[in-house]
């Protein structure tokens, strides 16, 4: 193609870009300047420009400690859990609500389920705290009256985990279909139709025509999670956390919380996401390499 | 005669164990609506579980005097709107493109959003750009910088891949041109992703305050969740310090079952929006428009 | 002039613009040709905000925090106005109101880079006690640990607040186990002790290194495995689950921010259990004593939020005269009381007393008079007794006595914050994760079997000490050492 029939031909598309490029230049690499407070001393009066440069000082730092090296396992730990247990549930979840024939009562699901989205983690934390106590949660206490002993919940390591992922399937799961259903819109009602004259039950065409439907949407949504591995919310560990449960429940964020933020340590917060920022893109290309392999799709 | 048998089992387990999904999703937000409707005495013994105790509306009746609440929550309807359709406007005109593979530098605009993902320059820096532009005290600095979420555009992109290519090939040999395919094949069929990435948009917007905390100093200007955060985290921050609890002790404290109300009242109007959007997503619509 | 906002402004009001605004501005604006602005910060997020702000030297002229550890920072990278001959100029009220002790808080490498508020009465903790139970069993408010002990003890044979009976009632919080861990250690420390082997990580200091402080965990573990300490205080972290349960009656002893109890209006914790419990009264109790019989507890330090004019202030003077004004007598009284005297208070033995003002109209009611007045914490009126009396005025009159009694006694035996000249630097970029580690080997300590304490103590402490605690200590060796040559 010659240059002026491909400009002919494309210049539209690079118009409808222009916006879109001159915004993330402006709002994004505008202030990406700020990355630099990782390798300054940085003296919040100075600014960011003025303040003495310290090169790798304040990673060695991290590095150097033991709290750091805690937090980042226990980071990939329930990153990894949750992409195990989380990941899968909104799909399933899909999957049953795309068998329920009645309308109405479909539509009274999706939206009920959708409500613990709009729940702050703090209001969570408090009934959790109500419902799972080892000795005064409600559930030990029926599991008391009948005989049994009190499962540590909330104060066992082990079991802390079964429950911080229960916590995040519960809040999530509804708000994380949405998604789904909307892929699944795109299969065609006549191959239901042929399957079920063919005699195929509900589980072959669950099997056979739902989920090759909703493939690709499953496999771009795997490839951004894994992108998100190193990185974790703040306020679902810290609200759920305890000190005895620490050892699993100390993570990034509120490492960061804890020694960057809340002492103004810019530096080290700074630091921190610079090195959880640069796995995390190693982690989505390293996915989206595989997934274009394997299964001809990928998002860059 | 098996087959339905099995069926109607399959069935009747689903909707037990939908159901039962449901009422665990439903009991903290009845939990809330009771303490909002409870008395002080119950809520401060702990008995307040799903059923109002004391039942009392007096928390309503002092909320909806206050008429900054209304104000805020006018506010946060024009700007949630306003900010999800320029997002939407925003987010496809940069998807679109960037799914044509036989777009020169395609590539290289996709890594440069995708960077953009992970890479940022932290709260001051966005702070000084913001008050660089003149938007500090303003709507547009709730807008602007959150214009598209490149999460967002991935997500569209992948819809719009799916569509079939021999439409917009089709189309192209009639003459018609990007534009035009873009408005009549591509954004019709996508209508389910269009109207759900807008759910996102408008939640994310709709929930978010850290923004406005930093950008915006004028009480007339302040989102509902602002408020509203400012209400629920007043009484839990100023028992930490017992300097400033003996300092407070002649101002007036916020009873639970007002915060709770408040609560109430910034959740509700977001979540009916979603019931109302629910009739966009049928099954096999795309499909059935394409082969007409 | 910075202000925070808390949310809680009333109808149609603003904390930027209310009676107590316009009265800073007709009353020294005007006079002194100064346009006065005041500039909001949310409280819940004040420091974020006023990082921002500093950083962008789009602070305000007059800025403050409750936190220490920022204003420390702010002090230390210099960008604060040495206003010591500002006060020597301008602000003889500010300079006799705050009074050198509390200046000397904001003083860095002997410059006056912020201005600490007063705080007027220093008292920290109390702990109380169920009256009603002590009857039942016809003992009196038991005034050394062993009588504590049978107390509790008591409390937990009869089950005196019914099935689930909590004897000390107790939260992961600093305000309630560090009272609880300073009564049980039995050695009487020395002024050495206090600045060598505390901790100060955020408010309080923390007694890690006493010699008796693996002893007094050691009394918690035990009376944890007898039953007498809440079950699940290691997951309490907010408090609630144990003023649930002082409010529904199965509490029997406690600590607290002193007098807590009796606020919180209708909803306050005696008021809640006096309607849910025919007769259940809490009262005061000093009930630790250490092996020279001394109730030892911490005090805070004299002062409350930290003020600071920013370098790039041009406006530092004024600023400085703004707040000499606002320490005058009559201008604070305003705003606490809500109207000049005569309206909206009046003397009576010295203390200013409200003046009950039925007919007052929201308009001009000064919401937040204790932001306005951030300079003071409560009221200097030149005596403890005064001060608390003047504390007292907002309680319920028939908790009067008993809120005095409890204030009383935060300040008996109490010791004051050994304060050095310059802060520790290990402890302001520790203290959070340490205090962590603190509750770990609090929570995790009292919690063993008594026969697994020692292990579990010991090594618990060592991560603590490997976590920063050794730094600390190393640190405020040193600077002991040159303090006292």
């Amino acid at each position: 193609m010659s240059t002026g029939s491909y400009i002919r031909r494309f210049w539209q598309l690079y118009a409808m870009l222009l916006l879109p490029v001159s915004f993330f230049a402006l709002f994004k690499y505008g202030p990406m300047y700020g990355v630099t407070i990782a390798f300054k001393d940085y003296n919040i009066f100075q600014g960011i420009w003025q303040s003495p440069w310290n090169g790798t000082e304040t990673f060695r730092e991290i590095f150097d400690m033991q709290t750091f090296k805690t937090a980042l396992r226990n980071t990939f730990l329930l990153n990894f859990l949750d992409l195990a247990v989380s990941f899968p549930a909104p799909i399933i979840l899909a999957l049953m609500l795309n068998e329920v024939r009645q309308m109405r009562v479909k539509r009274v699901f999706q939206t009920v389920m959708y409500f613990p989205h709009f729940i702050s983690w703090v209001i969570i934390g408090g009934l959790f705290l109500q419902i799972f106590a080892t000795n005064s949660g409600i559930i030990n206490q029926m599991l008391n009256h009948a005989g049994f002993q009190s499962i540590p919940f909330l104060s066992n390591k082990y079991w802390w985990l079964a429950t911080y992922l229960v916590a995040g399937v519960w809040q999530s799961v509804g708000w994380g279909t949405i998604i789904y259903l909307a892929a699944l819109t795109g299969i065609n009602k006549e191959l239901y139709e042929a399957a079920e004259t063919d005699g195929a039950g509900r589980m072959k065409r669950m099997w056979h025509i739902t989920l090759p439907g909703i493939r690709p949407t499953i496999l771009m949504l795997l490839i951004l999670a894994i992108g998100e591995m190193p990185r974790i919310g703040f306020e679902r560990p810290f609200v759920l956390g305890n000190s005895m449960v620490s050892d699993f429940s100390e993570v990034l964020s509120t490492f960061v919380y804890k020694i960057g933020l809340q002492t103004g340590e810019f530096s080290i917060a700074t630091a921190v996401g610079l090195f959880q920022s640069v796995i995390a893109l190693v982690f989505l290309l390293g996915a989206n390499t595989i997934t274009r392999k394997f299964a001809d799709q990928s998002i860059v | 005669m098996k087959q339905k048998n099995a069926g109607r089992l399959f069935e009747s387990l689903n909707i037990t164990l939908l159901f039962i999904l449901a009422v665990l999703c439903l009991a903290p937000l009845l939990h809330i609506v009771s303490l909002s409707l409870s008395s002080g005495t119950e809520i401060t013994s702990g008995r307040v579980t799903i059923f109002p105790r004391g039942f009392n509306i007096e928390s309503y009746q002092q909320m909806l005097q206050d008429v900054s609440m209304f104000r805020s929550l006018l506010f946060t309807v024009v700007l949630t709107v306003t900010f999800t359709v320029l997002c939407m406007l925003m987010t496809i005109l940069a998807a679109y493109p960037l799914t044509k593979k036989g777009l020169k530098g395609r590539k290289f605009i996709l890594y440069f959003i995708v960077l953009t993902m992970y890479f940022g320059g932290g709260v001051i820096p966005d702070y000084m750009l913001t008050k660089g532009l003149h938007l500090l005290n303003s709507m547009w600095a709730l807008i602007l910088p959150g214009l598209i979420s490149p999460f967002y555009m991935i997500i569209m992109m992948s819809f719009f891949r799916s569509i079939p290519q021999g439409l917009e090939e089709a189309a192209e040999i009639d003459g018609a041109s990007f534009n035009g395919i873009l408005m009549r094949i591509i954004l019709p069929l996508s209508v389910p992703v269009l109207v759900t990435l807008s759910l996102f948009y408008a939640v994310g917007r709709w929930n978010g305050f850290s923004d406005s905390l930093y950008y915006i100093t004028d009480p007339k200007l302040y989102p509902l969740q602002l408020k509203l955060y400012q209400i629920v985290m007043n009484s839990m921050l100023v028992g930490q310090d017992a300097a400033e609890r003996l300092s407070q002790l002649e101002n007036p404290i916020l009873p639970e079952s007002l915060k709770a109300a408040s609560i109430i009242f910034s959740i509700v109007p977001i979540v009916i929006v979603y019931p109302w959007l629910q009739k966009y997503f049928v099954t096999g619509t795309m499909l059935g428009s394409v082969k007409e | 002039m910075e202000v925070f906002d808390r949310g809680n402004a009333p109808a149609g009001l603003t904390v930027t613009d209310n009676a107590g605004t316009r009265y800073a501005q007709k009353n020294f604006g005007d006079p002194n040709n100064i346009k006065l602005e005041f500039v909001p910060v949310p409280r819940s997020q004040e420091v974020d905000k006023l990082n921002v702000l500093m950083a962008s030297g789009n602070a305000p002229d007059i800025v403050f925090t409750y936190d220490e550890g920022v204003a420390h920072k702010y002090m230390q990278q210099g960008g604060l106005t040495d206003v010591g001959s500002l006060i020597d100029q301008y602000g003889p009220n500010l300079k006799s109101y705050l009074g050198a002790d509390t200046l000397a808080y904001g003083l860095w490498d002997n410059k006056q880079l912020s201005i600490p508020a007063k705080r007027a009465f220093t008292g920290m903790t109390s702990y109380m006690i169920r009256q009603d139970w002590l009857d039942k069993l016809g003992l009196a408010v038991p005034a050394t640990t062993e009588e504590t002990y049978q107390a509790l003890k008591g409390f937990k044979d009869k089950q005196l607040g019914g099935q689930g009976t909590i004897p000390l009632g107790l939260a992961l919080h600093e305000d309630e186990y560090i009272p609880l861990v300073m009564g049980l250690i039995k050695e009487s420390p020395t002024e050495e002790d206090y600045y060598t082997k505390m901790q100060r990580l955020g408010v309080h200091e923390y007694p890690i290194l006493f010699d008796g402080h693996k002893d007094a965990i050691r009394t918690l573990n035990q009376w944890y495995n007898e039953g007498l300490i809440s079950p699940d205080f290691g997951l309490d972290k907010d408090q609630k689950v144990r003023k649930e349960g002082v409010s529904t009656g199965k509490v029997g002893m406690y600590s607290e921010q002193a007098s807590q109890s009796f606020e919180g209006g209708d909803s306050g914790e005696q008021a809640t259990l006096a309607k849910n419990v025919p007769g259940g009264t809490v009262t005061p109790v000093d009930p630790f004593t250490n092996d020279a019989g001394k109730h030892v507890k911490e005090l805070n330090p004299p002062t409350g939020a930290y003020l600071m004019i920013p370098k790039t202030s041009k406006a530092a003077a004024q600023a400085v005269q703004y707040l000499d004004w606002l320490v005058q007598s009559n201008n604070l009284f305003y705003y606490k009381f809500n109207g000049p005297e005569g309206t909206g208070y009046q003397m009576q033995d010295g203390i200013p007393v409200q003046i009950k003002q039925s007919d007052i109209k929201p308009e001009n009611n000064v919401f937040n008079s204790s932001d306005m007045t951030i300079i003071s914490n409560g009221l200097e009126l030149g005596s403890t007794d005064l001060n608390i009396k003047y504390l007292e005025q907002s309680y319920d009159p028939s908790y009067t006595a008993r809120a005095d009694a409890a204030f009383k006694l935060s300040i008996t035996d109490a010791q004051p914050i050994h304060y050095f000249p310059k802060p520790i630097d290990a402890e302001s970029k520790y203290a959070q994760v340490l205090k962590g580690k603190y509750e770990e080997l609090l929570v995790k300590s009292i919690m063993a079997k008594p026969a697994d304490f020692d292990k579990t103590y010991d090594d618990l402490f060592k991560q603590y000490m490997a976590s920063g605690g050794s730094e600390i200590q190393k640190e405020r060796e040193a600077a002991y050492k040159a303090m006292k040559p």
